[in-house]
């Protein structure tokens, strides 16, 4: 108290011994105190009646849920001191209170709940003083709440029917309603009171090691929260929720995580930060929400209507309430997946620190309760990023689950796949091969590696092993069987495309027909295995097989865009240009923005109606890219920017890339020339996953690649037309987003040639190959020049080298021919002649390998 | 379909058109006391050949179109109904006769992907971060945060957009198909604590049916509609599942784990790595709590009991926590638990970033991969810390404070000084002429490993540069590689230069 007397040593250090819950000590102070004054006799009792009853109680804790029953011996001597301190009345007010709120308590330990009821209406709890108490007392005001609001639960109310609520009148209703309010009430104010002297206990304790001793005493002990103040901290929400009250017990969930917190209440703040975001996620939506610091909506579809009477704010004041965060720009959600995340952080912040690393025996309960607690809070982590897309900022929260993770296979499993959310392909690969080891039986997660390794990895070898371990597993893998034969025919199918010599090259085309013939005839009704099976057969030039299954692909999904776009190359390839044009149409009536299917469009039209009308697709084009990338808003940055932003921010970046060239994927992206280019665009294209991950658009082009893709495009039709000063306008476009990339040297070439400029032409030509060495295109029209310039021999190693790289290009085995001839050979060039017709029959307008093929 | 229902409908389809504005409100309130309108506003959409559809759906707009929430939620009740009555229509290859569901829903899409005054609606929120203090907490309190290249960028509070903006949508392809459903359910799932039981079963039936019909669990299921496969996105799917654990929760416990495993199955055969992630997740995490199936009153359950205060981990225990404070006896052979064969691939995966990047042009963020295990300061010399570090008179100034108290506490300890700073730079677009704001947070952080054996010096400058193990280079070079003079320090602090993707 401030008024204590400055002499009484004594007084303070029984005040800090009743703080720190040092009962041992008592007695001899006790007998200190009372060699002092007589009439410290009663306050002697009293504290020999207190400190009794607090060691009974630390010996014989009570136990949630269990309630206590019968009178104790051990207790008789309790209620002896306590008793004489009272009858004599000589104490000062504080202590009457005091004692009584004592035997109060202890009526409640000895089941006597009526008699601690009478002693607390006696006393007049919310006369106590919370101002200047000293900390023990407001423990003891807390306590007392909250044993009053347990025998106030035990004891029926007034009319004997508390426990049924829907018989009665309306007025024994009140009543019961009236009485359910109080017990609230009771430990709504023991939480506040408990949270106070908490923080206050804290702060006494910390001030007392400062100015007391280097001498380590026990003081660095945690706080040890009893039965009561557990009880009291945590009855009232329970009450809340068991009643369907979702907004109070919210509130009050709110109110305990807005306290500052100390040691003691970290476990409680984590347990109850990690229920309240769960009833964030799992109760509540973004319209019912309100934030902390606004009032609850008045009437709440979280609430069990059919209970009447709910109260939405509390009804009490305390004088003093335990300290909240405060202070300038405190970040306060807005929303219930924000204030969801938050809690998560923060609990996943304390689960972290308690994850228990040691891997001895002993400690194995314990390593199971954190990995426990922990993984919870991970889940819904999960839960809440997923909702909202964040999946890169789930993949580094689950990386520091790592911590728990050993041979826990939930835990790999979620960060591989957030891994794989969020672009970050190589690793999820190598975290995948953990889950695989953890857990070899399941088919899928092979198969997921599969998928990155095809698409956005193309680690072919790698990709391999793992379609083989799903169909290892045979029949075991039930329906991933045929997915199984399906990854390793598109892993084949790839390899083939790589390959440079033509004897892998068909044998790799093989392996992959029959393993999409194998997926085809275990799983008839997937479109999937149909059509890259057509998709196999078109590629080896064996057309009507081809048609035969596309058709059946188209007859299994018919809006399939791959398919059509198949059928219509298909078409085109047998020549029936207006039919593939009209499927093309078809198909962009269902996939307006399918830029691939544009690219064959307007090679189409330039062939069947002329290049006037494949300008004006060229110009279509143009607009659909920019009303797709165009969608922006100003007022947010960094992240979460609209893609044109980003795409703006990667720009720079993309200067120094090479322009994969994906309308020939036989020689640009597919192919990998070398170490260098691979590597660009390994780069690439996680950059262009994690802009998919984003962006609902389809397919993984990098919106500049598009972009300089139209361009050349509409340079070509240009040149097609004769027009050199446009085409070389739009080359320049594309030139402007990747100078260096060899379709740009290519075209500039085709220019120069149209010009009439052969050197200029060869200068280019020469240029692009030395960026990319394989460039079928521009090895052909290379090798034409060479040709025009009579260097016959160097013309023909240039084009012989053509074939090599892809053998199904016929205007290369033409102008072979050509060049065999000029030099005399006419059986070679017959036969080169007779190929190149051959391949000639069968050859599609665009090349079939524009399909993309992933899993 | 009953006379009684129809004559339900026709009575629905009537009265709102002569409401006057100001009844509006109360109208919207009596709604939910007509028991039998809503069932046989399903009937309706159900038998999809019905005369009374066309004008219920354009009911549903009108009510949508009110703007009153009431009336919308009203309309967003039949939401899972409808999707599947379109998606079984179209899967069946019968475009005409769902035309006005159709436009029902593009009705509705283009409402909501537009606000108030017509512009685009981006939908974003605010990624808390544990490094700016809350309502619910303190950054000191939290301890040292790893220095990841996730914690650098959410140094600040980052507003991240998570839907949107959308184009207006005139029709349906097979293109926008699911674009269009997915914003549609985010729409629904706004809203899901106002829906009935029975839409949230409707929900739970669209999930289940959308996802095996056509696989061979359709006939474990017994649904007999159609057979063919429909496409779905991975985006879809995820929406889906957030509807189906809010109905999990919320009383629907069978038909929203049939659900569940319905998508997931199917996520697992598509290799949406989104949907299994969160559907796991979902999993798991119910997997211990009992779900209590439709207890009579209130579908709600929510259940909390009093949980022990008291740690539950024994004392002796090795934990992170306790294991901060040990202090490593060799600190060149510490591996900070991050094998080689890890760190070998966060190189592969970051990629590499080819050279000739203007200095002024991309602002880079550093990433430190392998950040030290940091230290538990004393709350007050953290604070001291935090005061440094806004300009680098201060940050020559931190250190010195900071190692004092190192050296009082005689323990190993790392500090780290913290220097953010945004800037705004305005970029034009060259080539399509369009111009944009793009700014980057650009935030450099500096860790500094002292330990408290090694006295503070007092011409602490010149040891200063020699102590930063990672340094800004604005170059544009794509590695920096570990400091060699500090090999025995600070153990592999690897430096990535990297535009923020």
């Amino acid at each position: 108290m401030t008024a204590r007397k400055s002499g009484s040593r004594l007084e303070t250090e029984i005040e800090r011994c009743r703080s720190e819950s040092q009962w041992d000590k008592i007695p001899e102070l006790v007998r200190q105190l009372s060699a002092k004054l007589i009439s410290n006799d009663d306050l002697g009792e009293l504290l020999l009646g207190e400190c009794k009853l607090q060691t009974y109680l630390k010996e014989n804790p009570i136990k949630q849920g269990a309630s206590p029953r019968g009178p104790r011996p051990k207790l008789v001597e309790v209620r002896k001191h306590l008793t004489a301190a009272l009858d004599r009345g000589n104490l000062k007010a504080d202590y009457i209170q005091e004692a009584s709120v004592l035997m109060a308590k202890l009526c409640y330990v000895e089941g006597e709940y009526r008699d601690a009821l009478g002693h607390y209406s006696r006393v007049n709890m919310d006369d106590m003083q919370l101002v200047g108490a000293p900390v023990y007392r407001l423990s003891m005001i807390a306590e007392a709440y909250a044993t009053k609001g347990l025998c106030l639960e035990k004891v029926p109310a007034i009319s004997p029917s508390l426990s049924n609520k829907n018989t009665g009148s309306p007025s024994s209703n009140r009543s019961t309603t009236d009485r359910e309010q109080e017990i609230i009430t009771c430990y709504e104010k023991s939480g506040d009171i408990a949270l106070l002297y908490l923080q206050e206990a804290e702060k006494a304790l910390s001030a007392g090691i400062q100015n007391r001793s280097p001498k380590p005493g026990p003081t660095a002990q945690d706080l040890e929260l009893g039965y009561f103040l557990e009880t009291g901290l945590q009855r009232a929400h329970v009450i809340h929720f068991k009643n369907g009250n979702l907004t109070r017990g919210v509130g009050r969930f709110r109110e305990i995580l807005r306290a500052v917190e100390n040691r003691t209440t970290q476990s409680l703040r984590m347990t109850i930060a990690r229920q309240l975001a769960e009833i964030l996620l799992r109760g509540m939506c973004e319209q019912s929400y309100w934030s902390p610091l606004e009032d609850p909506p008045t009437v709440s579809p979280l609430d069990d209507p059919t209970r009447q009477g709910h109260t939405h704010s509390k009804n009490y004041s305390l004088s003093r309430r335990p300290r909240v965060y405060s202070g300038e720009n405190l970040f306060c959600p807005q929303e219930n997946t924000e204030e969801a995340l938050l809690l998560l952080l923060i609990s996943e912040s304390m689960a972290n620190r308690d994850a228990v690393l040691s891997r001895i025996p002993e400690h194995n309960n314990d390593r199971i309760i954190s990995l426990q607690s922990a993984s919870v809070v991970y889940d819904l982590l999960t839960i809440a990023l997923g909702r909202r897309g964040q999946y890169e900022m789930l993949s580094e929260c689950l990386e520091r689950a790592m911590k728990f993770a050993f041979e826990e296979f939930h835990l790999w499993y979620q960060l591989a796949l957030s891994l794989m959310a969020a672009g970050k392909s190589a690793r999820a690969v190598k975290v995948l091969k953990e889950c695989i080891r953890l857990k070899p039986d399941d088919p899928t997660i092979p198969l997921l590696a599969v998928k990155l390794c095809i698409g956005p990895l193309h680690w072919l070898d790698e990709g391999e092993c793992f379609a083989k371990m799903v169909i290892d597993m045979g029949e075991k893998a039930a329906e991933f069987r045929a997915k199984g034969y399906l990854a390793i025919g598109l892993v084949y199918s790839l390899k083939a495309t790589d390959a440079s010599l033509r004897s892998t090259q068909e044998e790799y085309q093989r392996k992959a027909l029959g393993a999409f013939q194998r997926a085809q005839s275990l799983s008839p009704t997937d479109h999937l295995a149909a059509f890259y099976l057509a998709l196999q057969l078109a590629v080896s030039r064996q057309i009507p097989e081809a048609l035969g299954y596309v058709r059946q692909a188209l007859q299994l999904q018919g809006d399939d865009v791959h398919s059509l776009h198949l059928l219509a190359l298909l078409l085109s390839a047998q020549k029936h240009y207006h039919d593939a044009l009209n499927i093309i149409e078809m198909a962009l009536s269902e996939y307006p923005e399918n830029f691939n299917l544009l690219y064959t469009k307007v090679k189409l039209e330039s062939m069947c109606r002329g290049p006037e009308e494949a300008l004006l697709t060229c110009k279509h084009m143009l607009q659909i890219w920019k009303s797709f990338y165009n969608l922006t808003n100003p007022s947010d940055s960094g992240r979460g920017s609209s893609l044109l932003d980003r795409a703006i921010a990667d720009r720079r970046q993309l200067n120094a890339m090479t322009l994969p060239d994906f309308s020939d994927p036989e020689t640009g992206s597919v192919h990998a020339t070398s170490i260098a280019a691979s590597r660009v665009e390994q780069a690439l294209s996680e950059v262009a996953s994690s802009l998919q991950s984003s962006a609902p658009k389809q397919g993984p082009l990098h919106p500049w690649m598009t972009l300089a893709q139209i361009w050349l495009h509409a340079a070509e039709v240009y040149t097609g037309m004769s027009k050199p000063a446009e085409a070389s306008a739009c080359t320049q476009e594309a030139a402007n987003l990747f100078p260096t990339s060899h379709n740009v040297l290519y075209m500039r070439g085709q220019i120069a040639e149209l010009r009439g400029n052969m050197d200029e032409a060869k200068r280019w030509y020469e240029e692009a190959l030395s960026i990319n060495p394989t460039h079928v295109k521009t090895m052909q029209r290379l090798g034409l020049i060479l040709h025009q310039l009579q260097r016959y021999s160097l013309s023909e190693k240039v084009l012989r080298d053509a074939v090599q790289v892809n053998s199904t290009a016929h205007d290369v085995w033409n102008s072979l021919g050509e060049v065999l001839q000029a030099q005399g050979n006419a059986a070679a060039a017959t036969e080169c002649f007779l190929t190149a017709l051959e391949l000639e029959a069968s050859s599609p307008i665009l090349p079939f390998t524009i399909i993309p093929r992933a899993l | 379909m009953l006379a009684m229902d129809q004559g339900v409908v026709e009575e629905w389809l009537s009265e709102f058109k002569t409401l006057p504005d100001s009844a509006v409100s109360n109208y919207a309130a009596s709604l939910k006391d007509k028991g039998s309108l809503v069932p046989a506003l399903y009937k309706v959409i159900r038998e999809n050949y019905s005369d009374l559809l066309e004008p219920v759906c354009h009911q549903l707009f009108e009510f949508y179109r009110s703007g009153e929430p009431q009336l919308q939620r009203f309309t967003l009740q039949f939401l899972p109904e409808l999707l599947w009555s379109l998606l079984s229509v179209s899967a069946a290859r019968d475009p005409h006769t769902s035309g006005c569901i159709e436009a029902l829903l593009l009705g509705i899409y283009n409402l909501e992907i537009v606000d108030k005054d017509g512009q685009s609606k981006v939908l974003s929120f605010t990624v808390p971060s544990l490094s700016k203090p809350s309502v619910y907490h303190e950054p000191s309190a939290i301890g040292s945060i790893a220095l990841t290249e996730g914690a650098l960028a959410n140094h600040g509070l980052t507003r991240v957009v998570y839907s949107g903006p959308h184009l207006q949508r005139e029709t349906f392809t097979a293109q926008n198909r699911f674009e269009v459903l997915t914003f549609l359910l985010l729409c629904y799932n706004a809203v899901l604590s106002y829906m009935t039981s029975t839409s949230l079963q409707s929900l739970c039936q669209l999930s289940s049916r959308v996802c095996i019909c056509g696989y061979p669990r359709q006939q474990m299921r017994r649904y007999k509609g159609i057979s063919t496969r429909l496409t779905v996105t991975s985006e879809f799917l995820v929406q889906l599942i957030t509807g189906i654990h809010y109905a999990l929760c919320n009383g629907e416990v069978e038909l929203g784990s049939k659900a569940l495993d319905d998508v997931l199955y199917r996520a697992q055969l598509e290799l949406f790595p989104e949907a299994l992630l969160v559907g796991n997740a979902i999993k798991s995490s119910l997997h211990g709590a009992a779900l209590k199936s439709n207890n009579k009153e209130g579908a709600r359950s929510i259940q909390v009991e009093i949980t022990p205060t008291s740690s539950r981990i024994s004392r002796n225990a090795v934990t992170s926590l306790s294991i901060r404070g040990h202090r490593w006896k060799r600190h060149d052979a510490v591996d900070l638990g991050s094998p080689d064969e890890l760190m070998d691939i966060s190189e592969v995966d970051e990629g590499v970033w080819p050279g000739g990047v203007g200095p002024d042009m991309t602002p880079p963020t550093i990433t430190i991969s392998n950040s030290v295990t940091t230290l538990n300061l004393g709350a007050k010399a953290m604070k001291k810390c935090r005061l440094g570090g806004r300009t680098s008179k201060d940050k020559e100034a931190g250190p010195l404070t900071t190692g004092r108290a190192a050296s009082e506490n005689t323990e190993l300890s790392i500090k780290r000084l913290t220097l953010t700073s945004s800037q705004s730079v305005p970029k034009a677009g060259a080539l399509t002429s369009l111009t944009r704001t793009a700014s980057a947070v650009f935030s450099r952080s500096f860790e500094q490993v002292a330990s408290g054996n090694a006295p503070p010096s007092s011409n602490h400058t010149t040891s200063e540069a020699g102590r930063y193990s990672c340094s800004l280079q604005e170059e544009g070079l794509g590695y920096l590689s570990p400091a060699p003079n500090h090999t025995q320090r600070s153990p592999s602090i690897s430096v990535h230069l990297g535009s923020d993707l």
